[in-house]
């Protein structure tokens, strides 16, 4: 079959995914639309591994799933912990990273 | 390869080390030994020196050779002196400091010494890229300097410091970046930024022009002239005073030596079409200076701008481009960093008799302290340039040369000598002479204070009855960096007359 | 670590530095050597660190004997320099040595000495006086609290005048001159308690700055022009400057000396340090303010005579300049009450009889009168210190009168004193004096005028040194004067009549004890020579008998256009004929005024008002240089305090660090913490570069 309908494919995928990562405000959705786009990623490099009949790719779909498990590790241990402290979980609302206004060294 | 100087910008590192490795009460007193071990190095470097326009001590290996840096460093008659004051003044301050307590020693003595491995190196650094580094590589130990150990409104006064020179200093960074591509462009050679490189193969037309002008820019903040000045006296006031000694004797005429190392030998062509840009601005500096000195009621401010209007008089001296003028603007950059140590040193005791550092809560100091005042008044009179001290011999050649080239200049100039006698006089009176100050205890000099001022007055006093042993290793240098400017350096009038002298040298 | 000297290197570099630093030159001729003259400048120098280094270990009169010896001796190896010389063909009767102080690029900055004919009549004149000064002060500063200070303070001001009038190099000139201002300084706020007195030491400081600066411009433009700064060489090159048409150069160099000279010797328009300058003790007005320091700069014109002379303009500025002093001062110490200022105006107005004498190139005529000037001014100052010590501490002589009986000696020198100043018939500033205005009145030209001026002066110096003589030792005696006849010193707790204060007794300025020259051996020994000297020097310029300075100094004064242009000995005596009437007729005027009608003066004083005050005031010089510069300095400053560093300066600093701040924290706001707008930035930057590439790929 032609690249075109898997990388299609993947595209529709990670749009879908990218959308959810800034439409929804739940922090456990959001890393759901994550592993979408992750996974439409794998999609893309798996099919043009199979296009160049390099295992490249396949290695490389391989580590990306490895990432994606461990960011998916810290990012629930985070819900939970946020969970269990009573915080709110919207995204706007954790915003405390944000820049102060006092400054360091400035006035 | 030649190692000297390289360990020479080390070695302040390393003492710095040894001493963290004290217990907190010692590390002052182990990095002020060390500070002698740096002495101990320099002497032979010193007497090994030898008269003549070559680079000595000579390190050149290449660092970054995609980008033509070089590691690149040697003395001549430029910075021999400048970096034995570096050594001598940043002894004196951690002499200094030791006396006194501070918090997070370690870091106290490791910021020092980082400063001053920063200072040697700019002063002794070949290349442009490697001098631009070491010259903003010192401004982060002053930014904990002042920051942490500063008194006042420290964190604006560093804030201010520190954005303020390094405005200046980016324009230079991009001065010299352009400077090394458009050469190596222009030229057909391969890109470096070798001084000596670039001195044979310099930029032409009006992008020297504009190159100058970042370069003019860093440097002048950097020492400072008006109306560039307005970070001196906020930090001045926040800096403590074992930081101010090396901040306003030493790393004030790095912008001078700036202009003589770099700028005048790679821009000769910007260097004559903005000469009178800088002689004003040099004028401006000698007259506003003095003006401000002698108004002030801190005795830190009489020193700050009386230092405006001393590095005023240098910088007339560099943009004469005549030899004798950078032979007195050399030799004033001596001269004034021993003179500032001294003048600090007399400030803190001032003020730890008076309680107070203005004008105005002193006076009748002199009544029990005679050798203090005596000293005070050495440093006072050299600061002046009164005729005797090696400062008056540095005056007189910057005079001399100004009147040669740019009369009016000159002329104008002399004003400022009458207006530094009415500053540093009155400093003088009214912290030592008339009555006491209601809170004021005269005393005399303690061992400590003494051997602190000693080596200062000392300095002075050499100097002043032999200044020559200055002036004749500083000789070809002034000669060979204003020699694209002038045909020829011999006396009017046919090289002294030939009437039976009865003395010879 | 090879770069690392062994030790033999270390020396072997070492060695050359210290020879050269040893390379002190003696005379190029291998049997005239220097020595006496190095030992001349140093002796003094070499007291005033040995009396400062023992301050504490050393009795008062120990340090002050020590003083005293040092001049002593200084004037010995003066008199051996003199011996030298005369041993010498008359011709070639000079010495230079020394080393390379500072030289480059042609200027030959050099540490030498010059022994020449009037080098070493300066030293003879500088440090004999300096003894007198010295062997008086041992006593009448006796209960001075800072007796070693001031003893160190005096021979080091003694080295800085024999290093002037010894500098062989122009630059090594500027730097004695220097010296001696400094030293000038520390003794004029010698009472550094006093404010008045710091005041006065700051005004002479900063004027003698100017007159610095005035010489050094003068020694880059005579450089130019003979390219070099040895004094002997330049005067040497003179010759060929003589030829050539004054250029604007010499003219320029001739009047930047003169700015030095007047500065130093306190003339019109830089004179205003003189008076003030009375605040420092007696001995230091006697010898810096009349003897030696104030005639630094006739020695300078006379030294640098060619120089002068080349440029008509110069010489006239200093003609009429230094008349114009003479009768300014002359006429404001007819008003005085401060018996000090009276001599100090008196000074003031002898030393314009010098300038405008050498001015009319009369150079030997004004060197003999500098020299009894400092004989009978110096005597004057002593006299006058006794009877302010009989006041105790204080100066008006209004208040003064009738010592006569109390204080016979004290009244005999200082009408010996007066007498000479006002040219008493055959004392010696009756010789000295006309000689200087016969030479004048032969010069001819504008010069007549000048010594139609002098004349002037003359009667009035008459009139004013009586006065003193008359208010003070004359009339019904004053308090004080009573108490002294009773054999008891006046005391009273001094106030600083300027201020009010009450002087601080613990720290200096004499305390409860004065002396008084007839109860002290060392005040009457000093002012005895002196007196002497004052009524016998005359004999050494008797005209048509006797010329030893003329001869001694003529080979120095050669090559001088006019050198041999000199009135005959009739015109002399006639001079002195007028001169001598001209005397006794001012004291006569002051008899009957002060003595005969008391009373005339005041009457005078209140008719004449405005002119009473404009004397009394110092023609208002003071106020017109407070008008001038004081008060535009102090506004240029606030201006530049308030205005300049508020606005302009600070306004930059805010500039530059506002702009990095303000552009700092609008970058910053980009940090909201909001996550998804840091994934909308990611997304939507990579979406754009990739369209970028896109497009660009086609």
């Amino acid at each position: 079959m032609d690249i075109v309908w898997y990388v299609a494919l993947s595209a529709v995928i990670f749009s879908i995914g990218a959308g959810g990562l800034l439409a929804r405000r739940s922090p456990l959705v959001m890393l759901l639309c994550l592993e979408l786009m992750l996974n439409a990623s794998n999609l893309a490099l798996i099919a043009f591994a199979r296009m160049w009949a390099n295992v490249d790719g396949q290695i490389f779909a391989l580590v990306v799933m490895v990432v994606a498990a461990c960011e998916v590790v810290v990012g629930l241990g985070i819900i939970v912990a946020l969970y269990r402290n009573r915080v709110a979980i919207d995204i706007d609302e954790l915003d405390s990273l944000r820049d102060p206004t006092e400054g360091a060294i400035s006035d | 390869m030649n190692s000297a100087l390289t360990l020479l910008i080390l070695l302040p590192l390393i003492g710095a080390t040894i001493a963290a490795l004290a217990p907190v009460k010692q590390v002052g007193q182990i990095a002020a030994v060390m500070t002698l071990v740096q002495i101990g190095f320099l002497v032979p470097i010193l007497i090994d020196f030898q008269v003549g326009v070559e680079l000595q001590a000579y390190v050149d290996e290449i660092w970054i050779e995609e980008l033509g840096i070089h590691y690149a460093l040697g003395i001549d008659g430029l910075n021999i002196f400048m970096v034995a004051l570096t050594v001598f003044a940043w002894a004196i301050a951690t002499f200094w400091a030791a006396t006194k307590e501070w918090e997070q020693p370690r870091m106290f003595y490791a910021m020092l010494a980082l400063a001053e491995a920063g200072t040697i190196g700019a002063f002794v650094a070949q290349d442009l890229i490697l001098f631009i580094l070491f010259f903003d590589l010192l401004l982060i130990p002053f930014y904990f300097l002042i920051g942490m150990w500063g008194e006042g409104d420290r964190r604006r006064a560093t804030g201010t410091f520190m954005i303020y020179t390094l405005a200046g200093s980016l324009l230079m960074l991009v001065g010299a970046v352009a400077y090394g591509v458009i050469s190596s462009y222009q030229n057909q050679t391969e890109i470096s930024f070798l001084l000596s490189d670039l001195a044979a193969a310099p930029v032409g037309g009006s992008t020297q022009g504009w190159i100058f002008a970042g370069f003019a820019l860093a440097l002048l903040i950097k020492m400072p002239i008006p109306p560039l000045h307005g970070w001196m006296p906020i930090t001045y006031r926040s800096t403590p005073l074992p930081v101010l000694v090396v901040l306003s004797a030493v790393v004030a005429k790095l912008g001078a030596y700036g202009f003589l190392r770099v700028v005048l030998p790679l821009m000769p062509d910007a260097a004559n079409n903005f000469q009178h840009v800088l002689l004003v601005l040099a004028i401006i500096a000698i007259i506003y200076g003095s003006v401000m000195a002698f108004s002030q009621d801190e005795a830190r401010m009489v020193v700050g701008y009386s230092s405006v209007a001393q590095i005023g008089f240098v910088l007339l001296g560099i943009f004469v481009l005549d030899a004798k003028g950078a032979e007195g603007a050399l030799l004033q950059m001596l001269n004034h960093g021993i003179v500032v140590v001294g003048l600090m040193l007399v400030i803190g005791f001032l003020a730890a008799r008076s309680n107070s550092e203005r004008l105005s809560e002193m006076g009748g100091l002199a009544r029990s302290a005679p050798i203090f005042a005596v000293m005070f008044l050495i440093v006072a009179l050299a600061t002046l340039a009164m005729p005797g001290s090696a400062n008056f011999v540095g005056e007189l050649y910057i005079i001399f040369g100004a009147l040669s080239d740019q009369f009016v200049y000159g002329a104008i100039a002399t004003i400022g000598v009458p207006l530094a006698a009415v500053y540093m006089i009155r400093m003088f009176q009214k912290s030592m002479h008339n009555r006491e100050h209601a809170e004021g205890r005269s005393r005399e000099l303690n061992a400590t204070e003494f051997g602190l001022l000693l080596p200062a007055v000392l300095a002075v006093l050499a100097l002043a009855v032999y200044p020559q042993f200055v002036v004749e290793r500083i000789e070809p240098n002034a000669e060979f960096t204003v020699e694209a400017y002038q045909p020829s350096t011999a006396v009017a009038g046919g090289g002294g007359a030939a009437v039976s002298k009865e003395a010879d040298e | 670590m090879t770069e690392l000297l062994t030790s033999a290197e270390l020396f072997g570099n070492v060695a050359p530095l210290l020879a050269h630093a040893a390379d002190f030159a003696e005379g190029a001729r291998p049997e005239h050597s220097a020595t006496y003259g190095w030992l001349l400048l140093f002796t003094p120098l070499v007291g005033a660190i040995v009396i400062g280094l023992t301050w504490k270990k050393v009795s008062d009169r120990a340090a002050g004997l020590i003083g005293t010896a040092a001049i002593f001796l200084a004037f010995g190896a003066a008199l051996a320099c003199f011996a030298q010389l005369m041993g010498m063909d008359p011709e070639e009767r000079h010495i230079l040595a020394g080393y390379t102080y500072a030289q480059a690029f042609g200027v030959d900055f050099r540490f030498d000495i010059y022994i020449d004919q009037l080098s070493v009549f300066m030293a003879l004149v500088v440090t004999g006086v300096s003894a007198m000064i010295h062997l008086y002060s041992v006593a009448y500063m006796k209960s001075d609290a800072g007796y070693h200070r001031f003893f160190s303070y005096l021979n080091f001001f003694v080295f800085s005048m024999l290093l002037l009038v010894l500098a062989g190099n122009l630059a090594l000139l500027v730097v004695g001159w220097a010296f001696v201002g400094a030293a000038s300084y520390l003794l004029i706020s010698y009472w550094y308690r006093r404010e008045t007195a710091t005041a006065a030491g700051i005004k002479a400081f900063v004027i003698n700055v100017i007159g610095d600066v005035g010489i050094v411009v003068a020694a880059y433009l005579l450089w130019t022009e003979l390219g070099t700064l040895t004094i002997p060489s330049m005067l040497a090159n003179a010759e060929d400057a003589f030829t050539v048409a004054p250029s604007p150069e010499y003219t320029a160099a001739a009047l930047l000396l003169l700015v030095g000279a007047f500065a130093k010797s306190a003339q019109v328009p830089l004179h205003t340090w003189l008076p003030d300058a009375m605040e420092g003790p007696t001995p230091v007005s006697a010898l810096i303010h009349a003897a030696t320091m104030v005639t630094a700069g006739v020695y300078l014109i006379c030294r640098m005579h060619p120089f002068i002379e080349i440029s008509e303009t110069a010489t006239l500025t200093a003609a009429f300049l230094g008349t114009a002093t003479l009768l300014i001062a002359a006429t404001t110490a007819l008003v005085q009450t401060d018996l000090k200022r009276i001599i100090a105006y008196s000074t003031m107005s002898q030393i314009g009889y010098m300038i405008a004498g050498a001015a009319a190139a009369a150079y030997s005529a004004s060197l003999f009168h500098l020299m009894t000037h400092a004989f009978f001014k110096a005597l004057l100052f002593m006299s006058a210190g006794s009877v302010i010590a009989a006041m105790a501490s204080n100066q008006d002589v209004r208040r003064m009168g009738g010592f006569r009986k109390a204080m016979p000696f004290t009244y005999v020198v200082f009408t010996i004193g007066a007498l000479t100043l006002a040219g008493f018939p055959f004392f010696s500033g009756f010789f000295s004096k006309d000689e200087i205005i016969s030479y004048t009145l032969h010069r001819g030209g504008a010069f007549t005028v000048i010594a139609a001026g002098m004349y002037i002066g003359a009667i009035l110096t008459a009139i004013y040194s009586m006065r003193a003589v008359f208010l003070v030792f004359h009339g019904e005696p004053c308090d004080e004067a009573k108490q002294l006849e009773g054999g008891e010193l006046a005391h009273g707790s001094p106030v600083n009549p300027a201020t009010g204060a009450l002087e601080d007794t613990d720290v200096g300025f004499p305390g409860p004890d004065h002396q008084i020259a007839e109860r002290e051996g060392e005040m009457r020994t000093a002012m005895s020579v002196l007196a002497f000297l004052a009524v016998v020097a005359g004999a050494v310029q008797i005209p048509g008998v006797t010329h030893l300075i003329e001869s001694w100094l003529e080979p120095v004064f050669e090559d001088s256009r006019y050198a041999h242009d000199i009135p005959s000995i009739a015109t002399q005596w006639i001079g002195l004929g007028v001169g001598a009437a001209i005397a006794l007729t001012g004291i006569a005027i002051a008899y009957w005024t002060y003595v005969a009608n008391r009373g005339v003066s005041e009457r005078l004083a209140t008719r004449f008002g405005r002119l009473h005050e404009l004397l009394s005031n110092a023609w208002y010089f003071d106020r017109i240089y407070d008008a001038m510069i004081v008060r535009p300095a102090s506004a240029i400053a606030s201006f530049c305090n308030n205005v300049v560093e508020r606005f302009v300066v600070q306004g930059i600093v805010e500039g530059a660090t506002g702009a990095a701040k303000s552009g700092a924290s609008r970058i910053r706001s980009w940090q909201s913490g909001l996550a998804r707008v840091y994934a909308l930035s990611v997304i939507g930057g990579t979406t754009i570069i990739a369209i970028y590439f896109l497009v660009l790929a086609k």
